[in-house]
This record gives structure tokens, C-alpha cells and sequence, in this order.
């Protein structure tokens, strides 16, 4: 890894043609059209990357919701058979964990930590590139099933024995084994890189409890991550050997323990859950300040439950298991750590509404959707701390209210708040705000649906349903107008007015890209350093790395309390700070040149495990490629020759002009 | 090399980038042979009419393998030590008998498969079988990767690729080497030498 | 949900937020909450987890019950907080706040409060934990194993209830009311979990591992569950019906259990049904007493034609309400009611006299033995059995003729 990542010796690249780079181990400098960005090592177009792959797979995973909802909608469905209906609910978390929710967290990690903490760019360029399209080409490949004789069929929990050879004979556990393996060592380098330029790239005067809440957060969703992600590799790893190579580890015919996956999947798949809505929680962390024109209440108190959740979260996997048999000591112990996480979480929540306490409340979309997090979170925690009662547990457990229960954590906390980054962050990323008007009708549609949806599934559980039923039966339904039939009739009718909200997002998007109106540079009045450059950001991201004296700096340079009255009196606005920052522009400033490694080396990966299931032959071919690859990645230059770049028209001290004024 | 920031501003904790990432990569890579440990540990006394585990280790073989390893984990604490003082040759030679000592190593093991495989130990015999070769095949696997590393490293110095800082290379494939030879002193108490 | 509890889980839920609301909404809002509250459920859903008909469920009950409610209130108080900031803080031109970062002891105190609520909330857990987990004062043992997609019954011998003999069933899980009962729970496949919401919560059937959960009916009455952990195709057909008997019904159904195998008469439709019942279904289906024409018993081999070991043993088949691992019905609607919402003090008598000709589901029992692959989603295509070497994971189609099917219904009727 030495050899990779070294010290960039020359020049701002950009706009350049590639005119002699294609010898072997040049390195490549398009700035425009699509090398621009294929060989891209730039965090923000990676980021940008990040996220649109995410929303791609967030309407797959979306789409597969609606289906399961179309046949759930009335009893003794028939839109789905048994198989297809199998395949679509392990497909739909499967894509909706690991190709939605975990890659938009990475790319928003990607495009904002760099930002929010005054440097130029990640520790590792070319690392954070591999990672991004070994998660796009391990989501394609898990995603390439569907078309090779079915998809995965056994719950993306894929409890052995039942995600045996004999149990599920298609190959679609073997794409889902290996996809999710690739899209691991995603998460892995993601983890390494971002933890490195977190400790190691703070802008100077940012200590550790200066640092942006968001990056915090996301700082300890990269610690779960890397010590997460090779415990599902174990998992997956032997479930592969078993199901490719004749192991036997969940063979009961040979004694073998089926608990053992479930520990092994359960302690990553807990932190998992943390992971999953703790960059929501940064991302809220962030918003409610800003529209509230108030710090964060209690900051030190916001970052240690962050940690504590981080650290408690590794004590609470079992409490996916009491009806597991764990005996009565394990279960006493489980519901009393579950109980224990509930502590830091309600601290989160607590925060957040005193940071409203007394504030000056601005309700933009962005603002709307954290407030709408904060109410539909705490019922998801709630119900959570129902489930940490274990008796009580042995009742909901694999029912709807279950599946109520984590809707409301992972889309009322996790995907309200990645809403809410999105219409907040919008404005710094494409220089054009969303729509606030559609994005008021996005924000109540989506709400309204998620509780239509999700709401009915506690009646459901509670009353006896069970999960992972590909049709239920009028005769456990009960009787009168709110029998089975009917919530679950309101539930798939929620889910398409969710779809609606969904949909309203994507065309605002549309008709943003449209509008020529640019962005004011700072519309919302923030107050971290990520606002304190050009929107969009420059690719050096600052002309000057700035020193950091406060928690907030971009506000504290905006604004000086009056030490009478305690008010805040604005001395500067974002321009005039943007224009001190041009004229002080650093001259030289050294950034990577984009390679082509990264992603002919993750290219390797699934043609390797495409080979592990249908021809070793094909893996023989996929190995060379990860050989040679892994090889031009450490033998290459570590630039671009400088003749090989045209003149830089995205130089220091010239991006004011392209501002709209507000 | 300390200064791979590539801004201009020394790294906040005073670790170089590189260092930093391999320590936290290996903190990874803990939970990755805990997971692998664990699942022998559970399962290393399930032999279903195979072979049990004593009666296929030959532990004399292994000790002899094992103090290979350790020693080469010596070497390459001293191609570091001559690296940080620019004695490329030295570098060059302590790297190579460093591989060549894990090389010795791999073949070890490669024999040892073979053996307790004609012993009928296969892959599919037992869960002890399955979870023994995952495990150590495991481990084989991250000393054939160093070994790449370390000939490719000598390599590279002899056509004087790298440009940056030498000494910060090798120590920080130093670090994985020694990383895996601990791994290694784990695995040899826990799989060779406690008793079913 | 049941009045009496559910009662008891508004009265808390209601009174906490009376006391937040204005004194003149109060009984509006206090009746509209327990109006929509009330409305939302459905009537009688069988497998209702407030409904405790047992003292197990009971003590989940118990427990569950204050912790929604407390659950409830504190969602009610963020809630609250959280309208009442929008509302009172909205920006109408005030100035930008003082920048406070927090107020310690507040934070302290607002940490603490929900960290004894929840020591309260541990400490009645682990009463009912370990309550649930006892296994020293069982009065019968029944074993349960789980199978791709049905239950097994066994009742190993147990004198003091006139089990002389081990029983065999599935289907339907019979017990004395008033008994402290302990199943016995494997898994001959992949795990399934056995759930009867009425008399406790859940546990996994674990192949490899035998798993305890304690059952216990206060009152004669039938009560269903379903298969709670993901177990393939017809997961969701996998289902199980407790039928409590009173101790004498009880003995009785045990006695019928017990009786000895009663041939058809001669000549009969039956008696050439059992014919075919000899050459096609003992393959997989055990009837106990049951001679091949050449006086020699007919033992079932399901192992042989069975991945996972086993098929339904279908001796006094006819003493059951259920067919196919309780998926469909072997009473007609109309019959199947009559047992079902008989009053407690008759349902024994009504269940025991098990179906009768004229009661039979003739359509799906028939639908099955055409074309049970068509019936229920299992692996029973043969196609799909390069996995498991050629043997079959549910009922296969069998190429059965009509007159063959009606043979086979009248020969079955006789199993009673």
C-alpha cells in the first residue's frame, strides 16, 4: 500500500486532454467526458457516484417493496409465487442495506468529511476509487442472479442450514455470498481510508471535539464497519466453501451448530443496524443547527452516546436470537445491554429537541424532514425497547411488528435523514437548490405513506401476523372492518403514495438540473467549514486550508455575540469570506492525478467469482486481472507528466464570479 | 513519506498516512482470524469418523515450520532497520531472505496438507477437517500475500521505482509480516498445541 | 385485542396523557384516542399476542403490557416536545439565540431518568426470563420436531396420562388443560419455530439441538400459531393448531390414540382404497397396524423417499381437524365451525368425535392426493431434486386416477 498512496508532487490538474497517456503505466488525466470520471480519484465525484448508485438501487430495491406489497394486498395473493416472493424480500433488504442505504452514507461520507474538515482530498485517492466500483460491480452482481436462475431465496439474515445446497439448489445464495463479499471489501477500504483522513487531515486547530458532528458520526460508522465487515466475511466465507466446495459448517449430519451463522451474522449484523442510521443521525446532528440558528445542545454529549452506541452496539447482537434458545443467563444478559443501548439513543433524541428549545426555527425541506426523524425514530426506538424485554420478544419476534419496528429505524431515522442531507447539501454539491414547493409535497407524502405503510404492521404483529409469509389467509385474520385484510390493504396503499413521495424527489431533481437559477453560496446560513468554499467545490476544495479556533467555524466568522444582550451580530457574510480566501490563495497546490487501476482491479473481482460458480477457468482469467492490476497500481507513476495537462481554468481564487447572489 | 497528506500540512496524529491505514487494517483483520478461530475452536472436536486431531499433528514438524516463521518476523525487523538507514542493499537482502523464510513456511504447510489429506483428513470429511484447512488455509494465504509483497518490494527497488520515503514501505509491510506471524503463534497454541 | 387487557394498557396509556393536555380537550381527545385505538384491531385474530389463554403467555402478559404503555407515554412526550418547539420557535424575526452549547446537569438528569426507568423495566424481566425458563416442575413432556412443512407430535410413554404406548401425530398439538406441559423441540431440516401466541412465546425448533418451551392451557379450547422462523416455500403454510382438552377428554383421546388398527370392512370402497393406499402411500406414510396382503406389517420407509426423514404418520388420521401440516382443513367450513366455536365445556366432546363422512373436506383432501405439489409450494418437482439425490421434500404429484382418489378418501375415512 506504501507504494500507492504517495506524496503528489505537482499541480492542479484539470481540464486536460489526454493526448499521449494511454502507455501502460501513465496515469491518465481526462477532466471531461466519461474517463473524467471512470479513472476519477476525486472524493467529491466519487461521492457523487456513490450516491446516484445508491438511489439507482434504492428504486430496485423500491420497486421489489411495491411488489411484495402488491401481493400482500389482499389475502391469498397471486402476483408472486412462493420462489418469486422468497427471492424478492431477501432482495429487498439485501439491496435496500447494502446498496442503498450503506453505499449513499459512503458517498456522502465521501463527498463531506474531506470538506468538513479543511483538507483536500481523502488519505488513499485511488483506494476510495476501488471501493466505489467494487460496491457498483458487487451490486451488479449480486443484482446478475435475477437473470442466471433466480436470486437469493433465504432472507438476507440467510440463516443456515436453510441457505444450504439442498435447501436453495439455484445459484442465487452463491451470487448473493459472493456480491456481498466484494461490496465488503468496499465498505473495508471505505472504513481504512476514511478513519486515516479523519485522524490524520484535520485542517490545523481542529481537535476531536471541534470536529463536525456529521464527521463524527460517520467516523464511528467506519470503526463499526471495520471491525464488522470481517466477521460477515468469516460467515460468508464459510458459507460459500460450503456451498462451492464441500465444507461441512453447517452440515448438521455432521454435527455441525446452525447458531453458529447466526452469532457470526448477528454480530456484524447489530453494529450493521448502527451503521445503517448513525450517518442519518450525523446528518440531522448537522441540520437542526443550522435551521435552528443554535449549536448543537450538548455536543459532548451527542459525540460519546455516538460512541457509546459505537462500542455498546457490539454487546447486543443476541437479542436478534430469544427465541433462538440461548438459554435464560444469555437472554437475561442480551435484554439488559438492549435496554442499555436505549440509553445513548435517547440521549440523540433529547439533544435534537433541546437544539430546537429556544432556537429561531427556519422550516425548509431539509429541516422538515430532521424534525420528521426525530418524531418517527422514537417510535421505532420505542417499539425497540419493547424487544429488549425478552419474554415480550418471544411473542414479536418474526411478526410484523418487527418489521414495523426497523421501518420506522431504518426509514423513519435513516432515510428521512438521508432526505434531509440530500435537499441540504444539494445546493453544495450542484450549485442549484431542490425545489422547496415540490420538496414540501415530497417530504409530507413520504411521511404520510411511511406511517400509511408501516404504521398498520404494529397492529399486524402484535395481533399475530407472521413475517416472510408469501400470502396470508383470511382464516387468522380475524374479524370486522380492521381485520388482516384490511391493514394490510393500507399498508400497500402507503407504500405507492411512499413511491409517489419518492418519485416527487426524482422529478424535483429534473427540474432542478433544468433551472438555471444558481445557488446563493451559503443559502441556509451553516455553519461548518464545507460551506465555506464554492458550490460547487472547487477539486482542491480550498484555496486556503483554513484554521480551525472554533466548533462551528463558518458561523463563528459570519457572526460575533453582542456581549450584552447575547444576540449574534453577523461581521461577515459567506462572500466576503469566500473573497479573503481568493485573494490568500495558495499557489501550488498538489492533488492526485485520476488512474485506471482501481477500476480494472475491481473489475477482476466478480469476474473471479463468476468463475468460483460456473468455470474455474473464468476465476483463472479474474485472477490475472486483479494481478495485473494490483501490479499497475503500485508501478505507476505518481503523476501525470505535467506536459500531458492543459492550462487550469479551475485555478485558485476564481470561483466567486459563478455565484448566484441571494 | 510522512508528509503523504498532500497538502502541505503535517498528519494530525504524527503517523504517517500508509502506517495508519495498515494499523487499521489489521485491527480488521483481528476479527477476521477471531472469526476463523472461533469456528475451529467450536467445532476442532467434531470428526465424524475421521481422523481427530491428534492423531494427524506432528508437532515437531510444526515447531520447526513455526520457529521458521519467527525468525523471518528477526529479518524483517532488520531490512527495516537497515531501510531507515538508506542501506538499500542490505534492505534488499533482508527482504529477500525474509520471503524466503515465510516461502519455507508456505511449503511447510503445502506438505502438511498433504500428508494429513492421505491420512484422510480431507476438506469434506469432518467439520474439524472443513475448519482446520479454512483456518490455516487462511493464514497460508496472508503469508503468500506478504511474500508477494516483499519479492515485489525488492523488485521495485532494484528499478528504483518508488519515489517516496523507502524506510516507511518497508516498515509498513513489516508491520503485516509481524502481524501475521503473531496470528500464526495463536493459531499454533490453540490449534497444535491444547488438547482437544 | 382482548377488553381486559387491553383496558388495562389504555387506562395507563390514556390517564399520562390526559394530564398533558389542555383540561378542555380532555375528554375529547381521551375518547378519540381510546375510540381509534379500540377500532383498530381485529375481532378475535386467532393469534393475538394480547390475549394470554395460559399462565405462561400470562406472565408476558404481564410484563408486556406496562412496558407499552410506559413505551407509549414517552413516545407521547417527545412527540409533544418536539410540535410544541415547531410551533412556539418558529422564526417570526426574532434574533439569532444566544449560542449556549448545552446545559450539563440538564443533560445529566434527562440521561439518568430513562436509565432508571429501564432498571425498573430489567428487573421485572429477568422475573419472567427465568420464570419461562423452568423446566423442574413439568407434568408431561410432549416432543416437537419440525419438518419442511409440518409438525411431528410424539408423546413418549407416560403412565400417569394412560400413555402406555408412544403416540405419533401431527398436525395438531393435543393437551390436558391445567398441565404443566413441556415440548421437547428439534428440527429435522432447517429451523422452524414452533408459536402458539395464546399459550407462550416462541421458540426455535433447531435441527441438531433439543429446545424447551413450557405450555400450559387454562381452559379446553383450540388455539393456532404459524411457523415463525423463515423455513422455505411454504414457510408460510406451515402452521399449528393446540387443541387443550379437559383431563377426561384427554384420556379419551389418548385411548383412541391407542386403539388398535381396524381394517375396512371387506369389499368395501375402503378396503380396495387401502389397497392403494399399500402400493403408492406407504412408501412415505406410516398407518400403524396397517398388513400388506401378505400378512406382513406395512412399515413406512419415508427415509428412503424423503430428504428430510419423515412424513406425516396418518394412523387415526381422521381424529384431526387439519391435513398437510395443519394447511387445510380436513372439516368443511360449516363442521369445522361447530367444533371451533363450541362453547369450553363442549368443544372436547365436539372435537373427539373427530370427522365423520359427511363433515370431510372432500375438495381439498381430493385437490391434495390429484396434484399436491399444485396445492402447496414445496420441491416436489422432480426436476429440482439433483440436490438432494432424487428424494422429495413434500408430497409428490402421484399420477393418482379419480376412482383411485375416492378409494383412497373412503379408506382414509376409516382411519379414525
Amino acid at each position: 500500500m506504501a507504494i500507492m498512496e504517495r506524496e503528489i508532487e505537482v499541480i492542479t490538474p484539470i481540464t486536460a486532454t489526454p493526448s499521449s497517456t494511454y502507455g501502460v503505466l501513465k496515469r491518465p488525466v481526462a477532466a471531461t467526458g466519461w474517463r473524467a470520471w471512470v479513472f476519477t480519484v476525486d472524493h467529491k465525484k466519487l461521492g457523487l457516484m456513490y450516491g446516484v448508485t445508491a438511489m439507482f438501487f434504492f428504486i430496485v430495491g423500491g420497486v421489489e417493496a411495491l411488489l411484495i406489497r402488491l401481493q400482500l394486498a389482499a389475502p391469498n395473493g397471486k402476483v408472486l409465487n412462493a420462489d418469486l416472493y422468497n427471492q424478492m424480500f431477501t432482495m429487498h433488504a439485501t439491496t435496500m442495506v447494502f446498496l442503498f442505504v450503506m453505499p449513499m452514507a459512503a458517498g456522502f461520507a465521501n463527498y463531506f468529511i474531506p470538506l468538513q474538515i479543511g483538507a483536500r482530498d481523502v488519505a488513499f485517492p485511488r483506494m476510495n476509487a476501488l471501493g466505489f466500483w467494487l460496491l457498483l460491480f458487487g451490486g451488479i452482481f449480486i443484482n446478475l442472479s435475477w437473470f442466471l436462475g433466480g436470486a437469493a431465496d433465504g432472507g438476507w439474515f440467510m440463516y443456515a442450514p436453510n441457505s444450504g445446497p439442498v435447501f436453495s439448489p439455484t445459484h442465487g445464495i452463491d451470487f448473493w455470498a459472493f456480491g456481498l463479499q466484494i461490496a465488503g471489501i468496499a465498505s473495508l477500504t471505505g472504513a481504512i481510508n476514511l478513519i486515516v483522513t479523519v485522524l490524520n487531515m484535520r485542517a490545523p486547530g481542529m481537535t476531536l471535539m471541534k470536529m463536525p458532528i456529521f464527521t463524527w458520526m460517520m467516523t464511528v460508522v467506519q470503526f463499526l464497519l471495520l471491525f464488522a465487515v470481517p466477521v460477515i466475511t468469516v460467515a460468508l466465507f464459510l458459507l460459500s466453501f460450503q456451498r462451492n466446495f464441500g465444507a461441512r459448517f453447517f452440515d448438521v449430519a455432521a454435527g455441525a451448530d446452525p447458531l453458529l451463522w447466526q452469532h457470526l451474522f448477528w454480530i456484524f449484523g447489530h453494529p450493521e443496524v448502527y451503521i445503517l442510521v448513525l450517518p442519518s443521525f450525523g446528518i440531522v446532528s448537522e441540520v437542526l443547527p443550522v435551521f435552528s440558528r443554535k449549536p448543537l445542545f450538548g455536543y459532548p454529549f451527542v459525540v460519546f452516546s455516538g460512541a457509546a452506541i459505537g462500542f455498546v452496539g457490539w454487546g447486543v447482537w443476541a437479542h436478534h436470537m430469544f427465541a433462538s434458545g440461548l438459554g435464560p443467563v444469555s437472554v437475561a444478559v442480551f435484554s439488559l445491554t438492549t435496554m442499555a443501548i436505549a440509553v445513548p439513543t435517547g440521549v440523540k433524541i433529547i439533544n435534537w429537541t433541546l437544539t430546537m428549545w429556544g432556537g429561531k426555527l427556519v422550516f425548509s425541506t431539509a429541516m422538515k424532514f430532521s424534525i420528521g426523524l426525530i418524531v418517527l425514530f422514537t417510535v421505532g426506538g420505542l417499539s425497540g425497547v419493547t424487544h429488549s424485554v425478552a419474554p415480550s420478544d418471544t411473542q414479536q419476534t418474526d411478526t410484523y411488528y418487527i418489521v414495523a419496528h426497523f421501518h420506522y429505524v431504518l426509514f423513519g431515522g435513516g432515510v428521512l435523514g438521508i432526505f434531509s442531507g440530500l435537499y441540504y447539501w444539494w445546493p453544495k454539491m450542484f450549485g442549484k437548490m431542490l425545489n422547496e414547493r415540490l420538496g414540501n409535497w415530497n417530504f409530507w407524502l413520504m411521511v404520510i405513506g411511511m406511517n400509511l405503510t408501516f404504521g398498520p404492521m404494529h397492529i399486524l404483529g402484535l395481533q399475530g401476523q407472521p413475517r416472510r409469509m408469501y400470502q396470508f389467509t383470511n382464516a387468522r385474520s380475524g374479524e370486522g372492518l380492521f381485520n388482516f385484510a384490511f391493514w394490510n390493504l393500507v399498508a400497500s396503499i402507503g407504500s405507492f403514495v411512499l413511491a409517489v413521495g419518492i418519485l416527487l424527489f426524482l422529478i424535483n431533481v429534473v427540474i432542478t438540473a433544468r433551472n438555471p437559477t444558481k445557488s446563493p453560496l451559503d443559502p441556509w446560513n451553516a455553519r461548518s467549514l464545507e460551506w465555506m468554499t464554492s458550490n460547487p467545490p472547487k477539486e482542491h476544495n480550498f484555496d486556503v486550508i483554513p484554521t480551525v479556533h472554533h466548533l462551528d467555524e463558518f458561523f463563528h466568522r459570519k457572526y460575533e455575540e453582542d456581549s450584552a444582550t447575547h444576540t449574534m451580530r453577523q461581521i461577515a457574510t459567506a462572500e466576503e469570506i469566500m473573497a479573503e480566501q481568493e485573494r490568500n490563495a495558495d499557489a501550488h497546490i498538489h492533488m492526485p492525478s485520476p488512474s485506471y487501476w482501481p477500476v480494472v482491479l475491481a473489475f477482476g473481482l466478480p469476474v473471479i467469482t463468476f468463475g468460483m460458480i460456473f468455470s474455474h477457468l473464468i476465476a483463472v482469467f479474474g485472477a490475472i486481472i486483479v494481478f495485473f492490476a494490483a501490479f499497475g497500481w503500485a508501478l505507476e507513476p505518481s503523476t501525470a507528466p505535467a506536459s500531458d495537462f492543459e492550462t487550469n481554468n479551475s485555478a485558485p481564487g476564481k470561483a466567486l464570479e459563478s455565484v448566484g447572489k441571494s | 513519506m510522512t508528509d503523504i497528506t498532500a497538502h502541505g500540512h503535517a498528519s494530525s496524529t504524527g503517523i504517517s498516512n500508509v502506517k495508519l491505514g495498515m494499523w487499521t487494517f489489521l485491527g480488521s483483520e483481528c476479527l477476521l482470524f477471531g472469526g476463523l478461530i472461533s469456528t475451529y475452536m467450536l467445532y476442532r472436536g467434531r470428526v465424524t469418523g475421521g481422523p481427530r486431531p491428534s492423531q494427524i499433528f506432528d508437532i515437531p514438524f510444526t515447531s520447526v515450520s513455526s520457529f521458521v516463521l519467527l525468525m523471518s518476523s528477526l529479518t524483517m525487523v532488520l531490512a527495516v532497520s537497515a531501510a531507515h538507514k538508506s542501506e538499500d542493499r542490505k534492505t534488499n537482502l533482508w527482504l529477500t531472505v525474509t520471503a524466503l523464510l515465510g516461502a519455507t513456511f508456505v511449503g511447510g504447510q503445502v506438505y502438511e496438507f498433504t500428508a494429513f489429506y492421505n491420512e484422510g483428513l480431507g476438506f469434506s470429511t469432518s467439520l474439524f477437517g472443513s475448519s482446520f484447512y479454512t483456518l490455516t488455509g487462511f493464514h497460508g494465504v496472508h503469508v503468500t500475500v506478504g511474500i508477494i509483497m516483499l519479492m515485489s518490494l525488492v523488485g521495485i527497488f532494484k528499478r528504483s521505482k518508488v519515489s517516496g520515503n523507502k524506510a516507511e514501505v518497508v516498515e509498513m509491510i513489516g508491520l503485516y509480516w509481524h502481524f501475521v506471524d503473531i496470528v500464526w503463534i495463536i493459531i499454533f497454541t490453540l490449534v497444535y498445541l491444547i488438547p482437544v | 385485542m382482548n377488553h381486559s387487557a387491553k383496558h388495562l394498557y389504555l387506562k395507563h396509556l390514556v390517564t399520562s396523557v390526559l394530564r398533558m393536555v389542555g383540561k378542555k380537550s380532555r375528554t375529547l381527545f381521551g375518547v378519540s384516542l381510546l375510540s381509534f385505538i379500540a377500532a383498530s384491531c381485529a375481532k378475535n385474530a386467532p393469534q393475538d399476542t394480547w390475549q394470554p389463554k395460559g399462565p405462561n403467555a400470562k406472565i408476558i402478559d404481564d410484563l408486556q403490557q406496562p412496558v407499552f404503555a410506559v413505551a407509549g407515554v414517552i413516545g407521547l412526550i417527545v412527540a409533544v416536545a418536539v410540535i410544541y418547539s415547531v410551533l412556539k420557535y418558529k422564526d417570526r424575526g426574532q434574533p439569532i439565540p444566544e449560542q449556549t452549547h448545552g446545559k450539563p446537569a440538564l443533560e445529566i438528569t434527562l440521561t439518568i431518568i430513562p436509565a432508571l426507568i429501564l432498571a425498573v423495566v430489567a428487573v421485572f424481566t429477568f422475573g419472567a426470563i427465568f420464570k419461562l425458563a423452568k423446566t423442574d416442575d413439568t407434568e408431561m413432556i410432549i416432543n416437537v420436531t419440525g419438518q419442511q412443512w409440518w409438525w411431528e407430535y410424539d408423546y413418549p410413554v407416560q403412565n400417569d396420562f394412560g400413555i402406555t404406548q408412544p403416540i405419533i401425530s401431527s398436525g395438531q398439538l393435543v393437551l390436558p388443560v391445567g398441565t404443566k406441559v413441556l415440548l421437547r423441540e428439534t428440527s429435522r431440516d432447517v429451523i422452524h419455530s414452533y408459536w402458539i401466541p395464546a399459550l407462550n412465546g416462541k421458540r426455535d425448533a433447531v435441527p441438531g439441538r433439543i429446545q424447551t418451551l413450557r405450555l400450559e392451557a387454562d381452559e379446553p379450547g383450540i388455539f393456532t400459531g404459524q411457523c415463525t422462523e423463515f423455513c422455505g416455500l411454504s414457510h408460510a403454510n406451515m402452521r399449528m393448531e393446540a387443541v387443550a382438552l379437559s383431563k377426561a377428554d384427554f384420556a379419551k383421546w389418548v385411548a383412541n390414540q391407542q386403539a388398535a388398527y381396524v381394517a375396512p370392512a371387506k369389499d368395501s370402497l375402503a378396503q380396495q382404497g387401502e389397497a392403494v393406499f399399500l402400493n403408492q402411500c406407504v412408501r412415505c406414510h406410516q398407518v400403524n397396524g396397517l398388513m400388506r396382503a401378505d400378512g406382513t406389517p406395512a412399515i413406512a420407509a419415508p427415509d428412503e423417499n424423503v430428504w428430510s426423514g419423515s412424513a406425516p404418520n396418518l394412523t387415526h388420521l381422521m381424529s384431526r381437524n387439519t391435513f398437510a401440516g395443519a394447511s387445510f382443513d380436513l372439516l368443511s367450513k360449516q363442521c369445522r365451525d361447530e367444533v371451533w366455536n363450541a362453547p369450553s365445556d363442549v368443544i372436547g366432546t365436539k372435537y373427539l368425535a373427530g370427522v365423520s363422512q359427511d363433515c370431510l373436506n372432500q375438495k381439498d383432501l381430493r385437490s391434495w392426493l390429484r396434484n399436491a405439489p399444485e396445492m402447496l409450494p414445496m420441491y416436489a418437482n422432480p426436476t429440482q431434486l439433483a440436490a438432494t439425490g432424487g428424494k422429495y421434500r413434500g408430497m409428490p404429484y402421484l399420477a393418482l386416477s379419480e376412482d383411485d382418489i375416492s378409494k383412497l378418501v373412503a379408506y382414509l375415512l376409516t382411519l379414525k
